[in-house]
């Protein structure tokens, strides 16, 4: 009795198991085919297609045919209609299949994929992103070579990628960040950044628009008498606009690259003094509230908003600004745009001209495909698709002839009313551990607007930053 | 025998905890530990052994130090007032007939249940110049010449006003511990003491501290450790350690050298740091808060 029970016991819960394990099985079995079957009609049919087109195209060559190119982005301000449209034009032309990944927090999501060794063939990230892989990557020396990208012709062009491309983009630390002559990233998407204004505010009877930072301070005494302030910014990080090309026209673009190259003479120097006195004498203009919006949750949009208000008269930004305040902006509000004003009279007025990068890391598994992608962002079909869906403008000769928008227009026809252009930022220095130069440079701009620190703790910050910078270049070369 | 056995079945039932403890608590540790000896960006193989040089630029970097006196700051100031209050609501609310005691309980836990980042917007909104609550409130009082308090533009005020932030989502937390452990005491005791003449301060200090001291101590660590990690997710979704580095706690500054600033080494040698204090904090706090147990 004893045994017959427990061989019962043992048998139903074999016969579990055995359900158990046969159960699932036997539903992937059935499923199995099924997808097997769906995969290879969904990769026969474009095939087939595209057999017929290369056919048909007399060509017939599609060198890339059966690979994968794997692209990783930030969804930004442009979003990635654009991107879409140029990967599906290149899949056409190639054969390649492109797995994209375009995401709002990019860096996160491909930097343990990267530290697995498994990195994707292009990064599309602008250098100063949130989460600095751009940075390390370069920093790292983990970034290829790209200068023959530029000798290229895109596909279905006849003309090289350099000489589409606007002059002084394949010349600036940004791009080539080793000062070795050779090109690492692909410059993208551009845009002047300068002071936006209110434009009503200098219609007739009102303000007059600055030329010199003396007539700058001027309008900023008249404008506090009346209740308003004369500045105020984003958040401090957009600095890396204004003070590049403030540094241009304090002592030329020789200055601003020997100081960009942590030249600890040039950040000593007359020049830098005059610049870091400049940006201290805005405190006492600066719209009140600006600092404390800067530390608070999306707080730089009452910044911007200060100026729709009419609290502040001046903010730098870039071509973004109109469309981003959309919402809040009243009907009839007319942003102006215009260059730094000039250090003295008659002096050169320079409008910092930012753009981002994509790149190829060195570890990439399809290098020449990748390569042949990047010329093509510079082909006539991608110019056009990038700016119809997101309105970004390529670092393409006459791509600014696109804009048809009478405020953009104006602010990407400013270089040709007679402001000059400041490019690129810092070089690419080995880290240096607790030293950040970029913070030590804008971030303690906020110290010196809220007058916890003076212009002179400011520049002796810098200063000691960029000497360690510098040392530690020596200690490692 | 039998004893064998037995060893045999609880290691194996001992096994699989073991096995995975160690892969995802020891190894990680371990590795860290190892990592902060290199120099490394972080994201290629580029590494190369420093020794200890990390620790040593550590404790002469006064961003750093800045930032471990705004954690400890925040540690201290936070502990104190949080359990202070937490304390005397659930004192109040357990012991005292407050009519719509339960509205209250579900008012306190409330910001319990919001995310770090649904907290960082409210603060903002709070803290905000212009059209925030506070400025706003005291705008009504001098309605002409109140000139806005700089929460969080003026770096002396900032830290308190992550402070601030930080008490009010965590009162509700502890109050309900506290509250859950005061109602088990006994009424009689109460009652023989109130016989004997004590009143209620007297009976707070005597009798409803002294048996729930158990749970006092044990939430002590919680504190800290939750105030480490809840500062840093404040900070970097409010104020990401600014102005110009002011608000920064260890973490958030461990955050911004390991990936701003490209010293990934860097950034683990302070995440031991880290480690290695809160777990020497925590010691030292049961260490002195050890008392006999009273029981009823």
């Amino acid at each position: 009795m004893k045994n017959t029970k427990r061989f019962l016991a043992l048998f139903l819960a074999l016969m579990m198991i055995f359900v158990v394990a046969c159960g699932p099985k036997q539903e992937a079995d059935k499923k199995e085919p099924e997808k097997v079957e769906e995969k290879t009609d969904v990769k026969e049919e474009p095939k087939e297609d595209k057999k017929e087109d290369a056919k048909e195209e007399t060509s017939g060559d599609k060198p890339f045919e059966g690979k994968t190119l794997k692209i990783a982005g930030l969804d930004g301000g442009y979003g990635t209609e654009g991107w879409k449209k140029v990967i599906s034009a290149f899949e056409e032309l190639t054969g390649a299949k492109i797995e994209a990944t375009f995401e709002k927090n990019i860096a996160e999501v491909i930097r343990p994929q990267i530290q697995a060794g498994n990195s994707p063939d292009i990064i599309y990230m602008a250098i100063g992103g949130e989460g600095g892989i751009t940075e390390t990557m370069i920093k790292e020396q983990s970034v290829e070579d790209i200068t023959d990208v530029f000798d290229k012709v895109p596909l279905g062009e006849d003309k090289p990628v350099k000489d589409k491309i606007v002059p002084g983009f394949l010349d600036t630390n940004n791009t080539n960040p080793y000062s070795d002559g050779k090109t690492y990233l692909a410059p993208l998407f551009y845009t002047p950044c300068g002071l936006f204004y209110d434009k009503a505010k200098f219609a007739d009877g009102g303000y007059e628009l600055p030329t010199t930072f003396d007539e700058f301070f001027e309008l900023g005494e008249k404008a506090k008498a009346d209740g308003t302030a004369l500045f105020t910014y984003p958040t401090a990080g957009y600095f890396d606009s204004f003070v590049p090309a403030l540094m241009n026209e304090v002592g030329g673009p020789d200055f601003f690259n020997k100081a960009m190259s942590f030249d600890v003479e040039s950040w000593k120097g007359e020049q830098a003094t005059e610049m870091f006195n400049l940006v201290g004498k805005i405190a006492p203009y600066l719209q009140e509230d600006t600092v404390s919006n800067t530390n608070i949750k999306d707080g730089f949009k009452n910044n911007q908003q200060a100026v729709i208000d009419g609290k502040a008269l001046f903010i730098p930004n870039g071509f973004w600004l109109p469309e981003e305040m959309k919402e809040t902006t009243p009907e009839g509000f007319e942003w102006g745009f215009m260059a730094l004003p000039a250090v003295k009279e008659g002096g050169d007025r320079y409008a910092f001209t930012f753009f981002e990068q994509c790149f190829i890391p060195k570890d990439a598994k399809e290098k020449d495909l990748a390569k042949e992608f990047v010329a093509f962002l510079y082909s006539d079909v991608a110019v056009k698709a990038f700016f119809e869906n997101g309105g970004a403008v390529q670092p393409v000769k006459g791509a600014e002839e696109m804009i048809t928008d009478p405020g953009n227009k104006e602010i990407y026809s400013i270089y040709a009313d007679g402001a000059k252009a400041a490019m690129g930022g810092f070089v690419a220095a080995p880290p240096v551990e607790g030293v950040d130069m970029k913070a030590a440079l804008y971030e303690t701009i906020n110290s010196v607007m809220s007058g916890a620190k003076n212009c002179r703790r400011m520049a002796s910050r810098s200063c000691r930053s960029s000497g360690k910078n510098i040392c530690r270049i020596t200690v490692i070369h | 025998m039998r004893s064998k056995r037995k060893r045999r079945f609880i290691i194996a039932c001992l096994l699989p905890a073991f096995v995975l403890f160690t892969v995802f608590m020891v190894y990680p540790t371990i590795s860290i530990f190892m990592m902060s000896l290199y120099k490394w960006g972080g994201l290629s193989a580029n590494k190369s052994f420093v020794g200890l040089n990390n620790f040593k630029i550590l404790f002469k970097d006064a961003n750093f130090i800045k930032s471990f006196q705004n954690s400890i700051f925040l540690i201290v100031v936070v502990t104190l007032v949080t359990m202070t209050l937490a304390i005397f609501f659930a004192a109040v609310l357990t012991r005292e007939k407050v009519k719509g005691q339960n509205f209250f309980r579900i008012i306190f836990y409330i910001p319990n249940i919001l995310s770090v980042s649904v907290i960082a917007s409210i603060f903002s909104a709070i803290y905000e110049p212009q059209r925030g609550l506070l400025n706003g409130l005291f705008r009504l009082f001098r309605p002409d010449t109140w000139t806005n308090i700089q929460f969080t533009g003026n770096q002396k005020l900032v830290v308190y006003s992550i402070a601030f932030a930080l008490i009010w989502q965590a009162i509700g937390y502890y109050m309900v511990m506290y509250m859950s452990s005061m109602a088990q005491i006994p009424n009689h005791i109460y009652e023989a003491s109130g016989i004997d003449g004590a009143g209620r301060f007297r009976q707070f200090i005597d009798i409803t501290l002294p048996l729930s001291w158990d749970t006092v101590r044990t939430t002590l660590t919680f504190y800290v450790i939750s105030n480490i990690n809840i500062s840093f997710q404040l900070v970097n979704i409010m104020t990401q350690g600014g102005p110009d580095g002011a608000s920064h706690v260890f973490l958030s500054y461990m955050y911004n050298q390991a990936y701003n600033n490209s010293s990934y080494g860097y950034g683990l040698a302070l995440g031991v740091v880290v480690f290695i204090f809160s777990f020497g904090l925590s010691a030292l706090i049961n260490l002195v808060t050890k008392r006999d147990t009273i029981q009823y």
